[in-house]
């Protein structure tokens, strides 16, 4: 057990303080002799570096600062998110990085991880590709990626990836998915318990730690805010966001300062959470179920039936965004936004039917594209409001 | 009983008194402006000398637009998105569609019944703004208020391609050198105006009456050239910088006589006639 010196507080505050300054526990881990592997997206298998005592580290890009650094690579219309990863890198910011691992889960992630790995030095790269689409041979072919990423682990770390290992992984990662879905027990109420500002604080300092700290401060949030006696306020509607990346408290509190935030559909929100890995015989097989199937990504193309030469579009919207239907009714939600990151084409090219998904079970919605910075948000502030007196 | 709207817009900040029956009894339009957006508070007390009225014979204030969000003398902000389509609706009560061309942003209200249901705003772009015009009138030597009725005596379509505000300014020098004449030019850009704020407009669907607002509806090119691009009619008020301000007006007298209703106090506390600021503490 590595000594924790950082953390002499709990709950809430704790993931505060977390969320400010994400990087002072993995470098403390890092004094102490851990390896730490960075990953920018929900589609590495955290399972399998947790299996090997290695430390899974979010990469997040930052909305408050200027990419100046990353533009020298990449072309400027391009991803903003994946520019500020690859720029904060560049200019050395998670140097205590000791690997980083990147998947397929768009063209941006995938191009921007090849230049990533040729200019940033680290002792373990590795990129896991991903099908597009939802098929049987697709699964086949994940399995294999998971395959060739157990062997390169194996390699760097020297130990070997067992089934039990990664069983006792699971079982963690499947606890804090549990704690997650705990917390946003506490948005059902009116007023919620819990503010959008609060959850996305502690779900982006759970993703600074390991999975055992992490739970450790899930539970204290949750134990914490079912007995304060003050929450957030009501305001005037109960909004879910959809988003790619929502990951300022900035951001949130645009959408906080005039409705509450109780249900998200985002990346460093809800949807890594949403759903268990299942227990199967071979845990690689649960691992690629879980990632093909039950992340609600628009990376991932769910068509209601392969090989359908006529499309069904209401049987096709209600297998893409099904899952959303029982969140919206137990959520009480009245109204949602579609967030986009400019250029982040699978969320662009999922928006308009996901919108239609939403005006057939009756829930108001509206689309809001922002660049990723927070100059952004004024003209911002003037859409939320707008639409939340169109819904009131 | 008085009401008052305050629509402070990027270019221009207007005001609106109306009385119970939303009679507009005076109104003042100023600029902005960089030196002058801290000086709404004079716009205001204009308007009340305009009326012979005091700030306390108000019974209450909206504050609209993008400098809505610290007015010290409002008593209720609202989003100008409501407020124009408040306000056009008390105009043209058969509106459904509304487009809105400020100087810094574009919008399309569709508006079922006198309410706001859902809109498209352009993004940070000038591009089919206010500004895009008076960047290019600049460049061209002509003042803004004459471009429309410059355009009218054009005889010759040219295409503008350009859509960003900048590059649209070289294409004109290019224009001008190759002989094209400056009323075929102006008449280009006001297509180029039009055909971009109607791609915003068909996001929505757009259903007569349509109804133009805001500075760029003063200049009859623009008008014309929206008509061509919608295929439809489309009605322009005779003050069409003042219905965001109008419909504050309006919302804060039915607000007013909503919270009447439900018998709670309607508190005017804390006004202050000061400078208003774009900035919040």
């Amino acid at each position: 057990m590595t000594i924790q010196k950082s953390k002499l507080i709990q709950g809430l505050s704790w993931a505060h303080e977390i969320y400010a300054d994400r990087e002072q526990r993995v470098r403390e881990l890092k004094a102490a002799g851990k390896k730490i592997i960075g990953y920018p997206c929900a589609y590495v298998p955290l399972e399998m570096l947790t299996a090997l005592d290695l430390v899974p580290y979010r990469i997040y890009g930052s909305i408050r600062e200027p990419v100046t650094e990353a533009d020298r690579s990449l072309p400027a219309t391009f991803c903003p998110f994946m520019r500020s990863c690859l720029d904060r890198a560049l200019k050395g910011k998670d140097d205590f990085l000791d690997g980083l691992v990147t998947a397929h889960s768009c063209d941006p992630q995938h191009r921007t991880a090849h230049v990533w790995e040729s200019c940033v030095e680290y002792s373990y790269t590795h990129f896991i590709d991903m099908p597009g689409t939802l098929r049987a041979d697709s699964m086949d072919y994940y399995k294999g990626q998971l395959a060739d990423f157990k062997k390169t682990l194996e390699a760097y770390t020297g130990k070997k990836l067992t089934a039990d290992k990664l069983k006792a992984a699971i079982k963690i990662h499947n606890q804090q998915r549990a704690l997650v879905r705990d917390m946003y027990q506490l948005t059902i109420p009116d007023p919620p318990l819990i503010s959008g500002t609060e959850i996305l604080e502690t779900i982006k300092a759970v993703m600074s730690l390991p999975v055992a700290e992490g739970n450790e401060l899930l539970a204290g949030v949750i134990s914490e805010v079912k007995s304060r006696s003050k929450g957030p306020p009501k305001r005037r509607a109960r909004l879910m966001i959809w988003s790619s990346t929502l990951d300022d408290t900035e951001v949130m509190n645009v959408f906080e300062s005039s409705a509450n935030v109780v249900m998200d559909d985002s990346c460093g929100g809800f949807r890594p959470f949403r759903a268990n890995v299942k227990p199967t015989a071979d845990p690689i097989d649960g691992l690629a179920d879980y990632y093909m199937n039950e992340i609600t990504c628009a990376r991932t193309f769910r068509q209601a039936a392969i090989g359908e030469t006529k499309k069904d579009y209401p049987k096709d919207l209600a297998s893409r965004f099904g899952y959303v239907k029982t969140i919206v009714k137990d959520w009480k939600i009245n109204g949602a936004i579609l967030f986009l990151v400019r250029y982040c084409d699978p969320f662009a090219f999922e928006m308009p039917s996901f919108k239609d998904y939403l005006n057939s079970i009756g829930v108001p919605s509206t689309y809001i594209e922002y660049d990723y910075t927070v100059g952004a948000l004024a003209p911002m502030k003037t859409r939320v409001e707008a639409f939340i007196e169109t819904i009131t | 009983m008085y009401f008052a709207g305050v629509d402070i817009g990027s270019t221009m900040t207007k005001v609106v008194l109306t009385d119970a029956a939303d009679n507009i009894l005076s109104s003042v339009k100023g600029p902005t402006g960089p030196e002058h957006r801290q000086l709404a508070n004079e716009v205001m007390k204009r308007v009340l000398d305009q009326a012979k009225l005091k700030l306390d014979d108000i019974s209450y204030i909206v504050a609209t637009g993008y400098g809505r969000v610290n007015v010290p003398f409002a008593d209720e902000q609202i989003t100008e998105l409501s407020c124009h389509a408040r306000g056009v609706s008390s105009l043209f009560p058969g509106v459904r569609t509304a487009i809105d061309i400020g100087g810094q942003d574009a919008k399309c209200m569709k508006i079922r019944n006198g309410k706001l249901v859902d809109f498209v705003m352009n993004d940070k772009c000038a591009a089919g703004t206010g500004r895009f015009l008076e960047v290019t009138a600049a460049t061209l030597g002509i003042k803004l208020d004459d471009l429309g009725a410059l355009s009218l005596k054009s005889t010759k379509k040219i295409e503008i391609s350009n859509v960003c505000t900048i590059f649209a300014q070289q294409e004109i020098v290019a224009r001008l050198s190759e002989g094209e004449k400056v009323e075929d030019i102006i008449a280009g850009l006001h297509h180029a105006v039009a055909s971009r704020v109607a791609i915003l407009a068909r996001r929505l669907k757009v259903e007569p009456d349509v109804v133009l607002t805001g500075g760029v509806a003063k200049n009859i090119g623009v008008v014309t050239a929206m008509r061509e691009a919608l295929g439809c009619e489309i009605l322009v008020p005779e003050e069409p910088l003042l219905t965001g301000a109008l419909g504050a007006a309006i919302l804060a007298r039915e607000n007013y006589d909503k919270a009447g209703k439900r018998g709670e106090p309607v508190t005017t506390k804390g006004r202050r006639l000061e400078k208003a600021t774009f900035f919040t503490k």
